[in-house]
């Protein structure tokens, strides 16, 4: 190092880290402030997410009993375990397709298959509506799932392609020499090593499915109210902490799932990706 | 073998899911959320021992679009007046055998004949309320009785309308002395021109959370639907609702049976049970929404049966209009609403 | 040879389930809106066979253009602010963060946990004459009178960014880590300045990541429709609004198939303009 680059070491140091420090500290404030407030009145004894009158559980008490909440709950947990779990099977398998075998058209394929993330979920929402009334489908779990697959396939896909196209074909090759045939390759090599980025795009779907709220407008149907269509007409009758303390279970719940889960694969999948 | 394996759970879960057991009997019912208390339906279904699944929607139009699609596989709809005639328009409802609904005559003689649908041949009515406005008496110096105070400078920026075309034409017709109900393509276009002139004074339109916004003083005046704000009024003495001395608009939303609903059976069994005078009662006193069954009125408790935002006198309600689907003349309504909306 | 008829057996096995989701629910669904947009409606809102252009006639008039500047300007201040926030916290993330990158990037998806409805609300508490923001403003002698915000251009954009900013944050972040730190030593040992370095390594090399995360910002924010309703008043109606409206309270759908395949014009626009950028970011390389 010459003393000319370690002057240059301080100015990017402190001028462009600086400006990006404060940037993203400001930043993190913006995006934070609004859920600590919104927890903070979850625990508010009287009934605005305004004012501050006391401490209490009563919200939580009142939101955990209310059995139009739970149901829709139910069908949220249902479609958001079943959409991620279509959405991540088939995602991985074309996405392996895509990165490891050679076939006319796999440019489009892989464009399709990342097409809803550039469609409008509304246009795509009413085209499906429109469709499956034209194909005589009856609304519910079954349109439902098939609406949120399509809202999270292109994630599903696009992470697990990453993580395909970066292997190492070396270790592969390295299992065929020593015997092993291509299944058993696959299985013993490739898969493993894909674990993470799988996970990762189960996650990650799951989450869309469960935050979605426009495709569930128009894919849902009897007995299969969503959370958020539960929750949207519960702002109609008013804001009370009992939003706020869903709220608060919710990033409970996940903060639970990805500590005692996710710990596990994220230094996996970010060594991956540093790769 | 992972993926195999997932693709198995997700089919197997698909065939489980769909293959709803069909022992006890089940009755799907559509409808407005906020208006028929769980308890009632858990007492029907103590009593009668059918399974109900109660979905809600938040606008009528949601529930057309949903109900056209077809196949919806609910037995009871919830319709409001206007949306009744487009659903009898589009083949959607049954016509009713009176005879099936035990308590039928418990319908209070005004609502036993309803214009949108002459002898109640498709549709029960069961709650009603009105369309008006509330204000924050905290952010105006004199009590307001006029849809003029929509359009008033004073309140610029503390204004909300309703998100929703006919609601907002309600104001922006009667305050030109015109009927709600005009088909009338001059006056619909001086409803348009007024409404345009309004949108700067305006903090927005919102029919979500608006009883919310004035109880929180955010806004001054909200146009409303009398049922959204009643439970705001009960949790803040500032907030008031009225019907505005140009009259105003009445609705009703009842009960029709879908032309494929699956169990018309528990359908008029649930008819009958909601039309008793105690369950009735039940209804307004936990919805805070009048029935149309006058025999609840002496259960109900005083602060809920004399409160005028709830049950208005005779005189008010026989100056206000009820929203009916104009047919053809929509299109003239649709065009100045798209103008509205779309203006600076 | 057998082996190699195998393999096409495998790969057309492993692509069945894409390909067929794909034409049976987005191709097949797309096909079924452009054909409606070219029908006809009876008053009550049934679709009605037949051939018209009237539903894009409709669309040319000035009423809808207004529409479509509300929608282009929205996703377009949208976007610019988001890549203005978004660059220096996926700098930072990337490049000073150092151990502690996991955490802020998974910190950035907490909100995303928190049901959507939910976390808008929170801004409109936020927001109110009696928030805290007011609140605060006034204790602090900024301002004597608490301000109206909700119902403000001002509101939407906060609600845009909230929901739209880690769409910008994690492409680019993505872009920035494989950046090798010694390429931009070696631009200073050449004598070229930190800024210079920064305008002639660091950014060329990031922009495909700067592009993608403009398209999956742009795009989506033209479709949005509760976010301006709920904090900007609904009073600057943009394509979403517009195509719930024709759909859900109008019930004129081929008029609304007409908006959806113009807002699918519009994406497709995007898309061919950041792939012909990316092309040409790469081709600098």
């Amino acid at each position: 190092m010459t003393p000319h680059s370690g002057r240059q070491g301080w100015f990017v140091r402190r001028v462009v880290h600086g400006i990006s420090g404060w940037v993203t500290l400001l930043t993190y404030l913006f995006m934070l402030l609004p859920i600590v407030v919104l927890i903070a009145f979850a625990f508010n004894a009287g009934k605005s997410t305004v004012v501050w009158t006391g401490f209490s559980f009563k919200w939580f008490e009142k939101v955990v009993s209310n059995r139009n909440i739970l149901d829709a709950l139910q069908v949220s947990l249902i479609v958001a375990l079943a959409s991620a779990a279509v959405s991540t099977a088939i995602g991985s398998v074309a996405a392996v397709a895509i990165t490891r075998r050679s076939f006319p058209g796999r440019d489009v394929l892989g464009a399709a298959l990342a097409a809803p993330l550039v469609l409008p979920e509304i246009v795509l929402g009413v085209a499906l509506l429109v469709f499956m009334s034209f194909a005589g489908m009856i609304l519910g779990y079954t349109t439902l799932i098939i609406g949120h697959v399509l809202v999270s396939i292109p994630f599903a896909t696009l992470i697990v392609r990453a993580a395909a196209s970066s292997l190492d074909p070396r270790l592969e090759n390295a299992a065929a020499d020593l015997g092993a045939n291509e299944w058993q390759t696959f299985r013993m090599v490739t898969l493993p090593q894909l674990m993470p980025a799988i996970f990762t795009a189960f996650i990650l779907s799951a989450t869309l499915s469960f935050d979605n709220l426009v495709m569930s407008t128009f894919t849902s149907g009897v007995g299969t109210t969503t959370l958020p269509l539960r929750i949207y007409s519960m702002l109609k009758l008013g804001i009370t902490p009992e939003i706020n303390a869903l709220g608060a279970l919710m990033v409970l719940a996940n903060v639970t799932i990805l500590l005692l889960v996710m710990g596990r694969y994220l230094p996996l999948m970010l060594k991956t990706n540093r790769r | 073998m992972t993926h195999r394996l997932s693709l198995g759970l997700a089919a197997s879960t698909l065939a489980l899911l769909s293959a709803v057991p069909a022992l006890a009997e089940d009755l799907r019912i559509y409808g407005w959320a906020g208006e028929m208390p769980d308890e009632v339906l858990a007492d029907f279904e103590a009593e009668t021992g059918i399974d109900v699944t109660f979905d809600t929607f938040d606008s009528n139009e949601s529930m057309i679009a949903k109900l056209d699609a077809g196949g919806s596989g609910y037995d009871l709809v919830n319709p409001s007046q206007y949306a009744v005639q487009i659903l009898i328009n589009r083949g959607k409802l049954v016509e009713l055998d009176h005879s099936k609904i035990e308590t039928y005559d418990k319908i209070g003689p005004t609502f036993q004949n309803v214009s949108y649908d002459p002898g109640n041949k498709y549709s029960i009515p069961y709650v009603w309320g009105t369309t008006g406005l509330a204000y924050n008496k905290t952010c105006v110096d004199a009590p307001i009785t006029s849809w003029k105070s929509l359009f008033d400078e004073k309140y610029k920026g503390r204004i909300y309308m309703l998100d929703n075309m006919l609601a907002a034409y309600i104001a922006g017709l009667q305050v030109n002395g015109f009927s709600a109900n005009t088909s009338d393509p001059a006056e619909i276009e001086k409803a348009t021109e007024t409404l345009i002139a309004q949108k700067p004074l305006l903090a927005g339109y919102n029919s979500t959370n608006f009883a919310d916004l004035v109880s929180s003083g955010e806004a001054c005046i909200v146009q409303s639907w009398s049922s959204s704000v009643l439970q705001a009024i009960v949790d803040n003495p500032d907030v008031v609702y009225v019907l505005p001395e140009e009259g105003g608009t009445m609705w009703i939303d009842g009960y029709s049976i879908l032309t494929d609903a699956p169990n018309p059976d528990a359908a008029y069994k649930f008819l009958s049970y909601i039309l008793r005078p105690e369950v009735a009662a039940k209804t307004t006193e936990l919805t805070k929404t009048a029935t149309v069954v006058p025999d609840s009125m002496p259960l109900l408790p005083a602060e809920i049966g004399e409160n005028p935002a709830v049950f208005p006198d005779e005189a008010t309600i026989a100056n206000a209009d009820f929203i009916l689907d104009l047919g053809d003349a929509m299109k003239f309504y649709q065009d100045g609403w798209t103008k509205v909306k779309a203006a600076p | 040879m057998r082996r190699e008829r195998r393999e096409q057996l495998q790969t057309g096995l492993m692509l069945a389930p894409s390909v067929l989701l794909l034409a049976l629910f987005i191709l097949l669904p797309l096909c079924v809106v452009f054909a409606y947009s070219f029908a006809l409606r009876d008053p009550y809102g049934a679709v009605l066979p037949g051939f018209t252009l009237d539903n894009y006639r409709e669309l040319v008039q000035g009423v809808y253009l207004r529409v479509l500047m509300n929608s282009f300007s929205l996703a377009a201040w949208t976007t610019g602010l988001c890549l203005l926030i978004g660059y220096p916290v996926a700098y930072f993330i990337a490049f000073k963060a150092g151990r502690a990158a996991p955490a802020l990037l998974l910190l950035l998806l907490i909100p995303f946990w928190i049901n959507f409805l939910i976390r808008i609300s929170a801004w409109v508490v936020l927001l109110g004459r009696g928030g805290l923001i007011n609140k605060a403003l006034v204790f602090s002698g900024v301002i004597d009178e608490p301000i109206g915000m909700l119902g403000t251009v001002g509101a939407t954009l906060v609600g845009m960014v909230y929901a739209f900013l880690p769409m910008a944050v994690f492409p680019i972040y993505a872009a920035l880590t494989p950046i090798d730190r010694r390429l931009m030593e070696a631009g200073a040992d050449l004598g070229a300045g930190p800024a210079e370095t920064f305008a002639r390594v660091t950014l060329p090399l990031s922009l495909p990541g700067v592009l993608a995360a403009a398209l999956f910002v742009f795009v989506p924010s033209m479709g949005v429709f509760a976010i301006p309703v709920l904090l900007g008043g609904g009073k600057d109606i943009i394509l979403g609004n517009l195509i719930v409206q024709l759909f859900l309270e109008f019930r004129n759908i081929p008029v609304g198939a007409a908006v959806s395949i113009l807002l699918l014009g519009f994406s497709g626009l995007g898309i061919l303009l950041y792939m012909r950028a990316l092309r040409r970011v790469e081709a600098m390389k």
